[in-house]
C-alpha cells in the first residue's frame, strides 16, 4: 500500500509535517473550547415562553409624588388602557415573564424545619390569566371579588387563594393531585389553598439558570407601596403591540407626579433576559468559524502548492498505469495521516483546555461528545480542502514526464 | 544589490499571487482578533486620573465586631459609618482634601411638560468632590461649604442631563425637581471621561452619573441610599436602611460611605497618624473593638486587585492568542512550502556567487514585507472587530449605554498602532527564521546535478 512512501515523503517534508500537526492540534483545542463554552452559555436558551409575549406589552409606571393617591390612579389608569381600541385585556402585575424579581420560597408546611420550594410569585387582578393566554388545566381562575386590593402594610390579609403553574405542581405534589391541596408563602403566615393548575410561563432568568424556568405562582392581589408601584401586562390585538408603545405612555403620564420607566413589548424583555449570554456566544461562534476558515484555506493553498511541485511524480506514477483516483487517494491519506497525528495531540490539549475553563468559571463544561464532533469536523474539512486540489493534480497527462524540465 | 534582492522579493510575491494572499490574509486576521482583545484590556487597564490617581486614597476604618474575618485588601474590608465620616471631615487636618460619596437615585424633571421626566442616578457628596478630582465643568461651578454645612438644595448636572433637561444651555440659576425636591442647577459638568468609575467602587466603565448633590442635602430629603450596608451581625436585614430608619442609621455601626483623601506624599504619614489617633479616641469612646487598623489604598492598588478579579476577558483573551499561533503557523508553513521550491534557484546563484547574506536578505525583505502589509491589515481588521464589539456591548446592555460613552474603551490609540505593527513584523520574522534558514543553508550547485 501507500502508507510506506506517505511516511518516506513527511520524513522528506519534516518541517512542514509538523507545522501541519501543530496547527490541526491547536486548531481543535480552540475550535472545541469555544464550542464547549458556547454551549454551557446557551443552556436554557431562548426556551418557549409558553404566552404570545409579541402581543403583550409591559408598562412600569412609578410615582415620585408620593402624595398621589394610588388606588386612583390604579383606577383611572385601567380604564384609560381599556379604552384604547386595540387592546384586549389588561393586568395590574408586580411581576413580569422574562423578568421576575428575586427568587420567592415557599413551604408544604408551617414547621420550621419546612423545606423550601423556589419559586416568583406574579401578582395581578383576575384578568391576568386573560392577559398572558394561560390555559387552565385543573381547577378555575380567579373571581372578581376574589382580588384583594391595597397597600402593602394595610392589607387586612393576604388572599387565601392562589393558582399554580402545571411545572410548579410537578414539583410541589409528584405523586398527588395538588388541587385542594394548601401551600405557605411565607413562614408564619396564613396558608394558602390552590384552586387551580394553569399551563407553564417563563419566569425570568433568576431561576432559569438553575432549570427552574417554570416555576410560578399567581396571587389574586393588586397592592403598592412607595416607590413600588403596579406596572401593567397588556395584551393587544395581534401584530399592534409595536404601533401602541407610545399611546399607552401618553396614557399613563395623564396622571402627574409619575414617571413612566419603561413601556414595552414583551419580546424585548425575553430579548433582555437572555442577550448577556447570546451575544457571548455569538462573538464565540464567529471567532471559531474565521478559525476553521483560514485552517481550511491554508490546507488548501499548502496542498495545492505542494501537489503542483509534485507534478512531475504524478505523472510518472499516471504513466506507470495509475489511476487517477489512486493519485487522489495518496495525497487524501498522506493528509489524513498527519491530520490524525495533529488530532491525537489536539485531543489532549482539548481536555486540558476544558479543565482550565471550568475551574475559572466553576461550571463543568467538558462533554467529550463536542470534542469528538468537533475533531470529526476538522478532519473533514481538511480531506475537503485537500481532495480540490488533488484532484485537479491528477488531471496531469501521463505524458507530461516526458518533457524536460 | 539591495535594490535587486528587493526586486527579487516582489517577483516572489507576485509569482504565486493567490498563496500570498493567503498568507497576508491569514496574518491580518490573526492579528485583527489579537489587536482587538489586546486594546479592550488596553483600555480597561487604564487608571482614572493617571496623573493624580496615587495621591487619591480609598479611607476605610475597621469598625468591625471582634468577631469579624480578617481582610487582607481594601476589598475585604468594610467603608465608613456615617458618625465617622462627619468626624473624619472634621479633623483638624490642614491642607488635606476629604470627601464623601454615596449613591441615590431619583426622577429628575422640569416645570414643562413637553420634556418627560427622566429616571437619574445621582451622586450625594460634598463640596471637595469636584476639586479633588478635576472635574470639568462647562458651566458654572461646584457648590461651596456653605451649601454642604447648610445642606442647601443645589444640583450639579451632568452635561447629558442638562441637555436633556435644559436642550444644553447654561442653566444655572435654574430650578430642577428631584423627585418633588426642588433644586437650583449651580454647575454643569463638561464631558467628563473616567477610565472606571472610581467613587462609588463600582469601577464601571461608561455607566456615568447624571447629578451630584449635597449629601447633606440627601439625607434631609431622605433619598434613597443604594448601598450595601456592612452591619454587625446583631443588625437585623440591613436592607431595610435603603429606604427607612435614617436615624437608626445614621449612629449605627453600619458602614456603608465610601471615603476619599488627596494626600501628596508628603501628607501620607500626617493623616495616617491622624487616623491611628482618631480610633485609639473612638476606643475610648467604646467604639472599634479589634485592634487599631485602617486601610488607606491609592487608585492604582485599587485597580490592581480589581483587574485579578475580571474573568471573561482573559478566557477570550487566551482563545485569542491561539488564534493568532494558529493563522501565523499557518502563514509559515506556506511560507517555508514556497522557499523549498526556491531551493534551486538559490543554489544556482549560490553557485554563481551570490553570498548567504544576499540570500538572507532577498527572503528578510520578503518576509518583512509579508509583515507589514499584515499588520495594515491586521489594524484595519481589528478596527473592524473594535466596532463589532462595541455593537456587542451595546445589545447585551439592551441599548441603554450610549456608543459615545463606549466608544474610548473600543478605540485604538497609537501606541495600540504602534504595538500591531511590531507584532505583526517580529512574529512573521520569528516564525519565517526556520524557512529563511532552511534556504540559506542550501550549499552552492547542490540541487544543479539532479536534473
Amino acid at each position: 500500500m501507500e502508507i510506506k512512501p506517505i511516511f518516506l515523503s513527511i520524513k522528506h517534508n519534516k518541517a512542514i509535517a509538523m507545522l501541519v500537526i501543530i496547527q490541526v492540534a491547536i486548531t481543535l483545542t480552540v475550535l472545541s473550547g469555544s464550542l464547549l463554552l458556547t454551549t454551557s452559555t446557551l443552556k436554557e436558551w431562548n426556551l418557549p415562553s409558553g404566552i404570545p409575549h409579541y402581543n403583550i406589552i409591559s408598562a412600569v409606571p412609578e410615582f415620585y409624588d408620593l402624595e398621589v393617591d394610588v388606588r386612583q390612579s390604579l383606577i383611572d389608569d385601567l380604564a384609560r388602557i381599556k379604552a384604547i381600541p386595540e387592546v384586549i385585556n389588561v393586568s395590574p402585575a408586580t411581576q413580569r415573564p422574562f423578568d421576575a424579581q428575586g427568587i420567592q420560597t415557599i413551604y408544604l408546611e408551617a414547621s420550621d424545619e419546612a423545606q423550601e420550594y423556589e419559586t416568583n410569585i406574579f401578582t395581578g387582578d383576575a384578568n391576568l390569566p386573560e392577559v398572558l393566554q394561560l390555559s387552565l388545566i385543573e381547577g378555575r381562575f380567579f373571581r372578581e371579588d376574589e382580588i384583594v386590593v391595597g397597600q402593602r402594610d394595610e392589607l387586612p390579609a393576604m388572599p387565601p387563594i392562589v393558582m399554580i403553574s402545571e411545572a410548579m405542581a410537578k414539583v410541589l405534589f409528584p405523586d398527588n393531585n395538588a388541587l385542594g391541596q394548601t401551600i405557605w408563602l411565607e413562614k408564619g403566615a396564613a396558608p394558602a389553598e390552590i384552586i387551580g393548575i394553569y399551563s407553564n410561563f417563563m419566569n425570568g432568568e433568576n431561576l432559569n439558570y438553575f432549570g427552574q424556568s417554570y416555576r410560578t405562582i399567581l396571587q389574586p392581589l393588586v397592592t403598592w407601596q412607595n416607590r413600588a408601584d403596579p406596572s401593567y401586562l397588556i395584551r393587544v390585538e395581534d401584530g399592534m403591540a409595536d404601533g401602541l408603545l407610545e399611546t399607552i405612555r401618553n396614557q399613563l403620564y395623564k396622571v402627574d407626579g409619575r414617571y413612566v420607566n419603561r413601556v414595552e413589548v414583551l419580546t424585548r424583555t425575553q430579548k433582555r433576559m437572555y442577550d448577556g449570554r447570546g451575544s457571548h456566544a455569538i462573538m464565540l461562534l464567529v471567532i471559531s468559524s474565521v478559525l476553521l476558515l483560514i485552517t481550511a484555506f491554508g490546507m488548501a493553498g499548502l496542498v495545492s502548492f505542494l501537489v503542483t511541485q509534485r507534478q512531475k511524480q504524478i505523472g510518472t506514477r499516471r504513466a506507470l498505469g495509475a489511476k487517477k483516483w489512486d493519485v487522489v487517494r495518496y495525497f487524501m491519506l498522506e493528509n489524513g495521516v498527519l491530520t490524525t497525528i495533529g488530532i491525537v495531540i489536539g485531543l489532549v490539549l482539548s481536555i486540558a483546555f476544558a479543565f482550565v475553563l471550568t475551574e475559572d468559571s466553576g461550571v463543568n463544561i467538558l462533554d467529550m461528545s463536542y470534542i469528538f464532533a468537533t475533531a470529526f469536523f476538522i478532519i473533514l474539512v481538511n480531506q475537503l480542502a485537500v481532495y480540490l486540489p488533488a484532484k485537479k493534480a491528477a488531471n496531469v497527462a501521463p505524458a507530461i514526464v516526458t518533457r524536460s524540465a | 544589490m539591495f535594490a535587486y534582492n528587493l526586486k527579487l522579493a516582489f517577483k516572489s510575491l507576485n509569482d504565486r499571487p493567490s498563496l500570498t494572499i493567503l498568507m497576508v490574509a491569514a496574518i491580518a486576521v490573526g492579528l485583527g482578533l489579537f489587536m482587538t482583545m489586546l486594546t479592550l484590556s488596553h483600555q480597561a487597564g487604564k487608571i482614572p486620573m493617571p496623573h493624580i490617581s496615587k495621591q487619591i486614597h480609598l479611607v476605610q476604618l475597621d469598625n468591625r465586631e471582634v468577631t469579624a474575618d480578617e481582610a487582607e485588601n481594601f476589598n475585604q474590608m468594610v467603608d465608613l459609618t456615617y458618625q465617622d465620616t462627619q468626624n473624619l471631615l472634621k479633623l483638624p487636618s490642614s491642607g488635606v482634601e476629604q470627601t464623601l460619596a454615596w449613591n441615590t437615585n431619583g426622577i429628575l424633571n422640569v416645570e414643562e411638560q413637553e420634556i418627560q421626566p427622566q429616571r437619574s442616578s445621582v451622586v450625594a457628596t460634598n463640596q471637595a468632590f469636584f476639586t479633588m478630582f478635576e472635574v470639568p465643568f462647562l458651566y458654572g461651578k461646584g457648590w461651596d461649604s456653605d451649601a454642604d454645612q447648610f445642606s442647601q438644595a443645589v444640583i450639579v448636572l451632568s452635561k447629558k442631563s442638562n441637555d436633556y433637561l435644559f436642550g444644553g444651555i447654561n442653566s444655572v440659576g435654574k430650578q430642577v425637581r428631584l423627585n418633588t425636591h426642588v433644586l437650583t442647577v449651580i454647575g454643569v459638568l463638561d464631558d467628563w471621561f473616567l477610565a472606571r468609575k472610581f467613587y462609588d467602587r463600582s469601577y464601571y466603565q461608561a455607566w456615568p452619573d447624571q447629578a451630584f448633590i449635597p449629601s447633606n442635602f440627601a439625607f434631609d430629603s431622605d433619598l434613597p441610599r443604594n448601598a450595601r450596608f456592612d452591619c454587625w451581625s446583631t443588625t437585623t436585614n440591613p436592607g431595610k436602611f435603603r429606604t427607612n430608619y435614617l436615624t437608626e442609621l445614621k449612629t449605627s455601626e453600619c458602614a456603608w460611605i465610601t471615603f476619599w483623601a488627596k494626600l501628596p506624599n508628603h501628607n501620607l504619614e500626617d493623616y495616617k497618624t491622624q487616623l491611628g489617633q482618631y480610633i485609639d479616641s473612638q476606643k475610648r469612646l467604646g467604639r472599634f473593638p479589634r485592634e487599631n487598623q485602617y486601610f488607606l489604598t491609592n487608585i492604582n492598588d485599587q485597580l490592581e486587585v480589581i483587574s485579578k478579579m475580571i474573568g471573561r476577558e482573559q478566557m477570550l483573551g487566551v482563545i485569542s492568542y491561539m488564534f493568532f499561533a494558529v493563522c501565523l503557523i499557518n502563514a509559515v508553513s506556506i511560507l517555508l512550502a514556497k522557499f523549498m521550491r526556491r531551493t534551486k534557484e538559490v543554489s544556482l546563484r549560490r553557485a554563481l556567487g551570490a553570498k548567504k547574506r544576499t540570500i538572507l536578505q532577498q527572503h528578510l525583505i520578503e518576509v518583512v514585507f509579508i509583515g507589514i502589509i499584515g499588520g495594515l491589515f491586521g489594524i484595519l481588521f481589528s478596527y473592524i472587530g473594535l466596532q463589532a464589539m462595541l455593537r456587542v456591548s451595546l445589545y447585551a446592555s439592551d441599548y441603554v449605554r450610549t456608543a459615545a460613552d463606549l466608544m474610548p474603551y473600543h478605540q485604538m490609540d497609537w501606541e495600540m498602532i504602534m504595538m500591531a505593527f511590531t507584532v505583526s513584523v517580529s512574529c512573521t520574522l520569528l516564525v519565517g527564521l526556520y524557512p529563511i534558514w532552511r534556504i540559506c543553508n542550501v550549499s552552492p550547485a547542490s540541487q544543479l546535478k539532479a536534473q
